[in-house]
């Protein structure tokens, strides 16, 4: 907006700090994780003089550096959490591509279809978002009970798709409704049927759309915490529940939390750089275009 | 002609098939668990006969009664409000700020993002340790300056546990609103901005009079986003507190998590979280009909 280098200046230096802290909190938590035990309890905090250790790492993912480089001895211990890891990785990208899958499907016929109630049912879509899990998750928990569907991938992998349903679909219409419709009907004068234009013009066209739709899925199925407290007790887990687990009647291992949390953010970080051209309509539902 | 005939065909197309997947998970997993929580809500858990009975409308007069239930529903409204004028202010704010093309920026952006991949439970754990009374560096910083007696913990504090929460709150989601408003922000036309700066208009007013009237759709959608998961807050006071000291910090979703898993109350947990459910519904859609949102 304003011109003067002073101007200029003192905005740079204004967002650098905002930036900055906005970022203490991750800088401070990765920091613990390097931390051994007597550098985390200390008064005052250590920020920056502390001795790096990969003690917690190796505690939580078996993962050492030794002379030899890095390795890795899967190994036991209440706080061996490597498995939990795979079990968020496996719930994640299942429901992923169930819930892309189905909301594909559905967004394409809500983007391009005329029918009686097409506002009224997206509207149903979006009312389903509001409900609180929590009163999902009581119900759920009696039928997953009768089923026998606690602790299994296949309840996680249901609810969490549910859960990104209307995200998915909102979004996917969206991404829909940017593709001309006259594509689809010089398609149909050529004798495609709908299942034809579908699989080959329009789902090659959304491409982008359909990989930022993933991705938020993935991250929100990461991070979702009450479907999964609810939904296992014992042989599955995934990681937001199981931080948990450091906390114990002799002190909370926060060292080997913050190995967890800090691991825990980078692939999700990864996932979302690469779609960060879609982000806001994806956080919004498809509503605001970037 | 041609043209006119596809088109039929474009519309004559049934939908019913490409919607069907969606419609019965919706149907099993949301209208499924709302009329089971209302058939619920009439029932109640006897341990000792380890059956459910029914009760009638004992669960909704017990509501009504339940201190602790208007309690946590001003604590759950409190939380919604701060939180959202803290992070609608700041979050607009920052956008202002981080609105250039200057070096570096795009690198900021990308940072500020890292805040939402966070699982909401882990950050509650990361705010838990740096509020700790001891060895936490929120808790020591506030110390130092004399704005926190050491005598009180930050989170077992009646009077404080609720704000030690919403700091947790407010910076992971202050990022979302720069996000959103920053996208706002580049999309609105120069002309306007052109026409008042040659009127000499100050820079209060350009935001006051243009910035905002334009900017207002994209403010309503980032309440509705927003508030909605706003208002069924859960994993912050459940890692942080789990609801207290006392019950200061119970939120809805919380206490009627905590009726059903923790003290087997089964119907009443049901009737607790149906009620979450419609002030939900009704605030949303209203604010959707006033503020005239639109999908």
């Amino acid at each position: 907006m304003n011109g003067s280098v002073s101007a200029r200046m003192l905005r740079t230096i204004a967002a650098w700090v905002v930036v900055a802290i906005f970022f203490f909190p991750i800088y401070y938590w990765t920091s613990v994780a390097f931390k051994h035990g007597n550098d985390i309890f200390n008064r005052p905090p250590k920020l920056f003089a502390f001795t790096p250790t990969f003690d917690n790492f190796q505690k939580v993912f078996g993962i050492s550096l030794g002379s030899g480089g890095i390795t890795v001895t899967p190994g036991g211990g209440n706080f061996y959490m490597a498995p939990r890891v795979w079990d968020s990785i496996v719930i994640a990208t299942l429901s992923t591509v169930l819930a892309v899958a189905i909301a594909t499907l559905a967004a394409y016929a809500l983007s391009r279809m005329n029918f009686r109630g097409r506002h009224s049912f997206v509207g149903w879509v979006l009312s389903t978002r509001m409900m609180p899990p929590v009163a999902v998750a009581v119900p759920m928990f009696f039928i997953y009970k009768n089923f026998g569907l606690i602790d299994t991938y296949t309840g996680m992998v249901l609810i969490h798709a549910l859960m990104n349903l209307p995200l998915a679909v909102l979004l996917m219409k969206s991404f829909f409704d940017d593709i001309p419709s006259e594509i689809d009907e010089s398609a149909i004068v050529d004798g495609a049927s709908r299942f034809m234009i579908f699989r080959r013009i329009v789902l090659p066209m959304a491409k982008g759309g359909i990989a930022a739709t993933a991705v938020l899925c993935f991250i929100f199925s990461w991070t979702e915490f009450l479907f999964a407290l609810t939904l296992t007790t014992t042989s599955l887990k995934t990681v937001p529940v199981v931080s948990s687990t450091f906390v114990t009647s002799i002190g909370t291992a926060w060292g080997n939390m913050a190995a967890l949390g800090a691991a825990s953010i980078i692939p999700a970080f990864i996932f979302i750089l690469l779609v960060q051209k879609h982000l806001v309509r994806g956080l919004t539902m498809g509503s605001l275009k970037q | 002609m041609r043209v006119a005939q596809a088109r039929r065909l474009v519309i004559s197309d049934h939908p019913l098939p490409w919607l069907l997947p969606l419609v019965a998970i919706l149907l099993v997993f949301t209208v499924y668990p709302l009329i089971y929580n209302i058939w619920l809500s009439f029932h109640e858990f006897v341990p000792r006969r380890r059956a459910l009975e029914f009760v009638g409308t004992e669960n909704w007069v017990q509501l009504w009664n339940d201190t602790r239930f208007w309690q946590s529903l001003v604590i759950t409204f409190t939380y919604f409000a701060i939180a959202l004028v803290f992070e609608l202010v700041l979050g607009m704010a920052i956008a202002l700020l981080l609105d250039s093309d200057g070096f570096g920026f795009g690198f900021l952006r990308g940072v500020l993002t890292m805040t939402l991949v966070i699982p909401p439970a882990i950050v509650g754990m990361m705010y838990l340790l740096m509020e700790d009374p001891q060895f936490g560096v929120i808790s020591y910083l506030l110390q130092s300056i004399g704005l926190l007696n050491s005598n009180n913990p930050i989170l077992a504090t009646a009077s404080t546990a609720l704000a030690g929460v919403l700091v947790a709150e407010i910076w992971q989601w202050t990022p979302f609103m720069v996000l959103i408003f920053l996208a706002g922000l580049r999309a609105l036309p120069p002309e306007p901005y052109e026409a008042a700066m040659i009127d000499g208009a100050s820079s209060f007013q350009i935001f006051r009079r243009i910035t905002l009237p334009m900017m207002s759709k994209v403010i309503a959608i980032a309440v509705l986003v927003r508030g909605i998961d706003l208002f069924r807050v859960f994993d912050y006071v459940f890692v942080m507190t789990s609801g207290g000291p006392g019950a200061s910090t119970y939120s809805l979703s919380l206490y009627a998590w905590q009726q059903t898993f923790s003290f087997v109350k089964w119907g009443y947990g049901a009737t607790l979280s149906l009620v979450t459910l419609v002030i939900i519904l009704v605030i949303a859609n209203l604010f959707i009909r006033i503020a005239k949102v639109r999908w």
